[in-house]
């Protein structure tokens, strides 16, 4: 390797660790900013539960299928909570072993699930069938950062359906993840900066059919040679 | 419950049982409250009644509140604004209020929101 080419690895390598902290503090603020609403909507149903009771202690008339859907409401919003918790503990697990045996379907299913916190994604539908796993030997945490802006893109740049179908396809050495649904027009501004660094570093290849709206992203089964693999970091496991 | 002057109030949040539920606080209390859950229906909403104060989420699919404040300002320049956030940090809120007049994090209560409406009203 020459001085200057090692010089640019490093500015690469740099640019990508601060995307990687980019990504998870913002994946710390929707986690936070999601469960500051579950709250408030505890907070406003027993505030109103609470002066309901004291308006019948005088005399007004308390439905008990008024309390019922009050309860409910609440159970609804405490299992909100606890899937959001389960996103933000597997999500902090994702680096855990830096690099090492993924399963690509539970990365897209987690960044799915993240997505979803973000308010863009309330407008668009999102469909991801339940597969068989496809496991892949990559950085957890790059992919799911690499994968995560791919979604948000996706839900962005949906066509007037407002409904994307993710799927995973494995083809010899390499795995495909296809989205539909996405407006033809907006695929030429697919990948943004961070993205195209993201997928150059794990290797990921990204294609379009511009007709049918469809954009592919072929990740190879095994990881080699980018610039993540030589990074000068191993994170502890505790 | 305490009685009031009658006051207008538009609450918007996608989050539809906290909006509904807030409406329904406020409304015990003297004032009268109406909600939405999309931009859409908050500027229809606007478009038809006359509202004293509107109560805006920042942070909500397809437009912010503080574009929404904007959009509403043009429609009916007297009318006040208080924002709503679930971010949480100090920093959030010094990023996310300096548009606005009256801000409050969420989860708050209702006394809180009371006093910034009052607030509000006379500046």
């Amino acid at each position: 390797m020459t001085q200057n080419s090692g010089g640019r690895m490093n500015k690469e390598i740099g640019k990508i660790c601060a995307e990687g902290f980019s990504f998870f503090g913002k994946t710390n603020r929707l986690i936070s900013h999601e469960l500051k609403n579950i709250l408030a909507i505890i907070s406003e149903t027993l505030g109103l539960l609470d002066e309901l009771v004291e308006l019948s202690e005088k005399g007004t008339e308390l439905k008990p299928e008024r309390l019922r859907s009050m309860s409910d409401s609440i159970i609804e919003e405490v299992e909100r909570a606890n899937g959001v918790v389960k996103y933000m503990n597997t999500f902090a697990h994702s680096v855990d072993e830096f690099i090492g045996e993924v399963d690509l379907n539970k990365s897209v299913s987690l960044m799915i699930g993240l997505s979803k916190l973000n308010p863009i994604s309330k407008a668009v539908k999102i469909d991801f069938p339940e597969t068989d796993s496809h496991p892949i030997h990559t950085s957890a945490f790059f992919l799911e950062n690499f994968l995560y802006h791919s979604i948000l893109f996706a839900l962005s740049a949906a066509g007037p359906d407002k409904h994307i179908q993710i799927s995973i396809h494995t083809s010899g050495n390499e795995i495909r993840v296809t989205f539909l649904g996405i407006d033809p027009a907006r695929l030429a501004s697919f990948p943004a900066a961070q993205t195209a660094l993201l997928s150059k570093a794990i290797g990921a290849e990204i294609s379009f059919d511009d007709a049918s709206g469809k954009l592919q992203i072929d990740l190879p089964q095994k990881m080699t040679g980018g610039p993540i693999e030589t990074l000068p970091i191993r994170l502890p496991r505790d | 419950m305490q009685g009031r002057v009658k006051m207008k109030l538009l609450l918007v949040d996608d989050e539809e049982k906290f909006v509904a539920r807030l409406a329904e606080r406020l409304a015990l209390r003297g004032y009268q409250a109406d909600w939405a859950t999309t931009f859409e229906e908050a500027l229809a909403k606007v478009g038809r009644e006359t509202y004293d104060i509107a109560v805006l989420d920042i942070k909500m699919p397809t437009m912010s509140g503080i574009d929404l404040k904007k959009r509403m300002e043009q429609m009916v320049p007297e009318m006040k604004f208080i924002f709503v956030t679930g971010h949480g940090s100090e920093h959030d809120y010094d990023t996310v209020c300096k548009e606005a007049l009256c801000c409050i994090i969420k989860p708050f209560k209702i006394e809180a929101l009371i006093e910034k409406i009052e607030q509000a009203l006379t500046l």
